[in-house]
């Protein structure tokens, strides 16, 4: 037995009052939440290119190029990356991470390759690592 | 008369993911349907066992869009009993929210999908609108809308503070609201009555037979629910009811999963409330010894089966995946026949297919 026959009226006269709900983005700023995970990024001083992030990453987004202790080489792919925060969870050093960037879509994925450490032993300094685009 | 056959799918707008049915009509009255699937089989059992079981835990997650959470749940429990490991309270709390969190979203999910097919675009937008309270509190938990990535073998890499806390209380209150209007809508909306009363019938000793499980078992009047009948912490110390509903038809699935939303927003509220100090993981070896586990959950849909052997490697020997979608697939020609081309969406719909899950 209905107890009135428009059980949807109420909710649509509400609704008539509203601001839109959906976001304006790309015509407005698009507000990613602090723990979201983005692009990966690293802080190049504090790798010690152990590789547990290559090992454990389950897309294979990450690769190691090692020559030897001192000259290492860590590439990203974030078209293969999944997104996950797996390379985060197993660094020891707490050095990879992601942030709460979002990788827009482009034409070339090739360009989105990007060298997080290029490692180059130097004299005078101990940990000579720098953050350098492809 | 005569008997045509008509094709829905593999692509058909009524189905959101790729499934095929053969259905015989004769007139508007279907005969007999066949029903295709393996369409995104991805060999995701065959895949892990080629992988260690930290990178396993990302592909299982891509199991289902809409279940991810549990699906990584069951697999860590798994991997967590065969290697002997006691997960902290506080980390089996936060798993249990996120679980719960799922549901709602889920059910939400689905009432929109069933009043799309059944032409009823309205309570689509206001359920999918309600949805998104739910995936923001998820996203700002976990950092994923519906990849949550939440689960490692051992624990969660989550935290939750006071101050969110407080934030997603409140947001649960409008949550609830909008939930009740919904369940109201439901329960006195006439033309959602008409279209779903009586279509699509499973009779008790039917769902037996199949062994369906979840909330379309629940609804045929069958009370199983893992979460009660095999109390795993923190289950064991909350309070919440087990729904169901004697009529076996969409209508009564449609009440079932609204109230069993209701009832997830309890327990979120309780598990928030009672969440215990402490640390969130333990840490987990890579090796995990020899043995075999078979690891259950009550899923949105239902119960998912894990079965994982190991063989003292970083790899599992075997593992296999049972999703309750599969049991409420198999009914499906009982529940067409009989019925018109009409109410084939809603009865298609009704049973909250994930096609993803069953093929795996």
């Amino acid at each position: 037995m209905p107890r009135y026959n428009w059980p949807l009226l109420p909710e649509i006269l509400r609704t008539l009052f509203n601001r839109p709900i959906t976001v304006q983005y790309p015509f407005g700023p698009l507000e990613m939440p602090e723990r979201y995970r983005g692009r990966v990024d690293i802080q190049a001083e504090k790798c010690r290119g152990c590789g547990l992030c290559v090992r454990d990453c389950p897309a294979s987004a990450l690769e190691l190029e090692r020559v030897d202790k001192e000259t290492f080489r860590l590439i990203y792919h974030p078209d293969r990356c999944a997104y996950c925060g797996q390379c985060e969870e197993s660094c020891r050093f707490d050095s990879i991470y992601l942030t709460n960037d979002f990788v827009p879509g482009t034409p070339h994925r090739e360009n989105l390759t990007t060298v997080l450490v290029d490692r180059k032993p130097e004299e005078g300094e101990e940990s000579g690592g720098d953050d350098e685009p492809a | 008369m005569t008997r045509v056959t008509i094709p829905i799918g593999p692509q058909h707008p009524l189905l959101k993911e790729p499934l095929s049915f053969l259905l015989t009509v004769e007139g508007e009255e279907v005969m007999e349907s066949v029903l295709r699937l393996g369409y995104v089989h991805r060999g995701i059992e065959r895949l892990c066992q080629e992988r260690t079981y930290v990178q396993n835990i990302p592909l299982i997650e891509r199991v289902c869009g809409i279940c991810s959470h549990v699906h990584t749940t069951t697999y860590c429990q798994g991997v967590e009993a065969l290697s002997g490991l006691e997960v902290p309270p506080r980390g089996l709390y936060l798993r249990a929210l996120m679980c719960e969190m799922e549901r709602i979203h889920s059910h939400l999910l689905w009432l929109g999908v069933l009043s799309k097919n059944m032409g009823f675009d309205t309570i689509f937008m206001y359920a999918w609108r309600d949805r998104e309270i739910v995936l923001d509190i998820m996203e700002e938990l976990s950092g994923g809308r519906v990849s949550h990535a939440v689960n490692v073998v051992g624990g969660v890499r989550i935290d939750l503070d006071e101050e969110h806390a407080r934030s997603i209380l409140t947001r649960f209150d409008v949550l609830e609201q909008q939930v009740e209007r919904a369940l109201e809508l439901i329960e006195y909306e006439p033309t959602l009555m008409a279209r779903t009363q009586g279509v699509g019938i499973l009779s008790p000793e039917q769902v037996r037979r199949y062994c369906v499980v979840g909330p379309v078992a629940r609804a045929s009047g069958v009370d199983i629910d893992l979460r009660r009948d095999l109390p795993r912490p923190p289950y064991d110390r909350l309070e919440f009811k087990v729904i169901t509903h004697p009529a076996g038809d969409v209508w009564a699935r449609t009440l079932v999963r609204v109230r069993e939303t209701r009832e997830s927003l309890h327990l979120c509220r309780q598990i928030i409330a009672q969440l215990p100090d402490g640390p969130t993981s333990v840490t987990a070896k890579r090796r995990v010894p020899e043995g075999e586990v078979v690891s259950r959950s009550e899923a949105p849909r239902g119960e998912v089966i894990y079965y994982i052997r190991s063989d003292d490697s970083d790899k599992p020997a075997r593992l296999k995946i049972r999703t309750p979608t599969m049991t409420a697939l198999i009914t499906l020609p009982d529940q067409l026949r009989g019925a018109t081309m009409a109410d084939v969406p809603v009865v298609l719909s009704g049973v909250d297919l994930c096609i993803a899950c069953a093929d795996r």
